[in-house]
């Protein structure tokens, strides 16, 4: 076999590639036992009050989003709380986490490149993230998120927000740590840091593909009866 | 570089010193403490990774050999079909998303799988490169993307997909559909010092070609710094609707 990638360094870093899953470790069966377990974000109060407002809207029997019936895409942190694998693909000067769900795949860039200036920032739902390795931890700085979703525990995202990730393996590389810390001062009124462990899927795992079909109408239905208020 | 090839070199190496018993030690212990590190800048074949564009100039399309019914086909049935799947944003599946440029390679530095993402919004092209035979056809629910697994032939990728559904944007370039029986044969390729990367395309489907129908695309290496954005797809925009298919009542669905 040809090996035209030569070797450009001696510097070896953890192999974190593969799928990884949650698994409730701590809970009943479902997720609802690992997600507890997160601290609650420390959010403004006018962010508490819509998550209530939101929650009082749903237990009336109100839709209070239709981007399921929609099939809208996922914004992230979304497909690292689901249960459903997402995979890393690794290279020298990238990181792609390929989710199951339905969203795009996140690229975190390694080469050395800088975050755009706000003039040439493109938001996107997984927003612009690059990384590097202090040790045998990937830590990567994320900005510029298009969408105004959720985070465990509470938080929020919004346009202003940075999070800061440290992906390190663990369990002798069985499991793979995350480190999130979200901060955005328009939103929390201190940065808002959890951890969440994944554990690596048997070798021989293929992704599936998740459908949406916005124009099935079984799609919808989940949310449209009860009837509307 | 596969396991194997780490365990022979280290294996000459002690050899070379004469004292094979210990080599062997060495190399197993060697495997055991880097079986979780990547040496930067060692992968399996030739470096692929990195964002690749298409210009004026990159598509070798030559008309396909349809199979009769195939040929006789009102084409609006196929325009239709795939106008559909854009209007509500299905997953366009392959071969439409190696038509978008730019794509994105990763090749996993331990050889073992090779990803591609493309702008829009679909499901990453995993290619298994650690040996795996295809998905078992009981058990594999076919998808837009197929089930894909790939071998180096010297310097050549050479990726097989079949497991194909019929969702998504099944139009082929130069004429012909995928479908659930559709083979496909990509040869992923360097080309021009690495500047440009070849993949030629190489569909069998009895029911669609008269016989295998190639083609192949020829990328540019993206600048240095190019980065892959999101084209979000949303079905519900009904401007979009009327736009694409004059709103059969399908915004308001």
């Amino acid at each position: 076999m040809a090996l035209s990638q030569t070797a450009t360094s001696s510097t070896k870093v953890p192999d974190i590639s593969g799928f990884w899953e949650r698994k409730d470790e701590f809970g009943g069966g479902s997720f609802g036992g690992t997600l507890e377990r997160i601290p609650k974000a420390s959010i403004k109060p006018e962010y508490i009050e819509a998550a209530k407002r939101a929650a009082a809207a749903a237990a009336r029997g109100e839709v209070v989003s239709f981007g399921s019936k929609w099939c809208l895409t996922n914004s992230y942190p979304f497909f690292m709380q689901h249960s459903a694998a997402w995979d890393i693909a690794q290279s020298q000067d990238e990181i792609i986490q390929a989710p199951e769900v339905h969203t795009f795949a996140r690229h975190i860039y390694l080469d050395g490149r800088k975050h755009p200036d706000a003039e040439h920032l493109q938001r996107s739902v997984n927003g612009h993230a690059i990384g590097h390795w202090e040790g045998d931890t990937l830590v990567v700085d994320t900005i510029g998120f298009s969408n105004t979703g959720g985070t465990p525990g509470g938080g929020r995202v919004g346009p202003g927000t940075h999070l800061v990730e440290r992906f390190k393996l663990v369990d002798g590389g069985k499991t793979l740590s995350v480190t999130s810390t979200w901060d955005d001062p328009a939103i929390y009124l201190k940065p808002h840091t959890y951890e969440m462990t994944y554990h690596k899927s048997e070798p021989g795992t293929y992704a599936f593909e998740e459908y949406c079909h916005a124009d099935d109408e079984a799609q919808g239905g989940s949310v449209v009866p009860p009837p509307q208020k | 570089m596969s396991i194997l090839k780490k365990e022979e070199i280290v294996k000459r190496t002690f050899r070379a010193f004469g004292i094979r018993v210990l080599g062997i030690v060495a190399a197993v212990a060697s495997l055991m403490t880097t079986q979780n590190a990547l040496a930067l800048g060692a992968a399996a074949g030739p470096n692929l990774s990195g964002l690749w564009e298409l210009r004026f100039d990159s598509a070798n399309v030559p008309p396909a050999s349809l199979a009769s019914a195939m040929a006789t086909e009102d084409p609006s049935v196929q325009y239709q079909h795939d106008m559909n799947a854009i209007r509500w944003c299905h997953f366009m599946g392959v071969p439409y998303v190696m038509g978008v440029s730019p794509i994105d390679i990763v090749q996993n530095l331990n050889g073992k799988e090779v990803l591609i993402t493309t702008p829009v919004r679909n499901p990453s092209r995993h290619i298994y490169t650690d040996g795996r035979q295809h998905a078992n056809p009981e058990t594999f629910d076919p998808v837009s993307g197929g089930n894909s697994i790939g071998h180096w032939e010297g310097e050549t990728l050479v990726v097989d997909t079949v497991g194909f559904s019929g969702e998504g944007v099944t139009r082929i370039p130069g004429g012909g559909r995928r479908t659930p029986d559709s083979h496909l044969v990509e040869r992923f390729r360097l080309v021009d010092g690495g500047n440009r990367l070849s993949v030629t395309f190489t569909w069998e489907d009895a029911k669609v070609f008269q016989k295998p129908h190639t083609y192949e695309f020829r990328y540019y290496r993206a600048p240095k710094g190019t980065e892959q954005r999101e084209y979000d797809c949303n079905a519900s925009d009904e401007a979009r609707a009327k736009y694409l298919l004059g709103a059969p009542g399908g915004a308001s669905k």
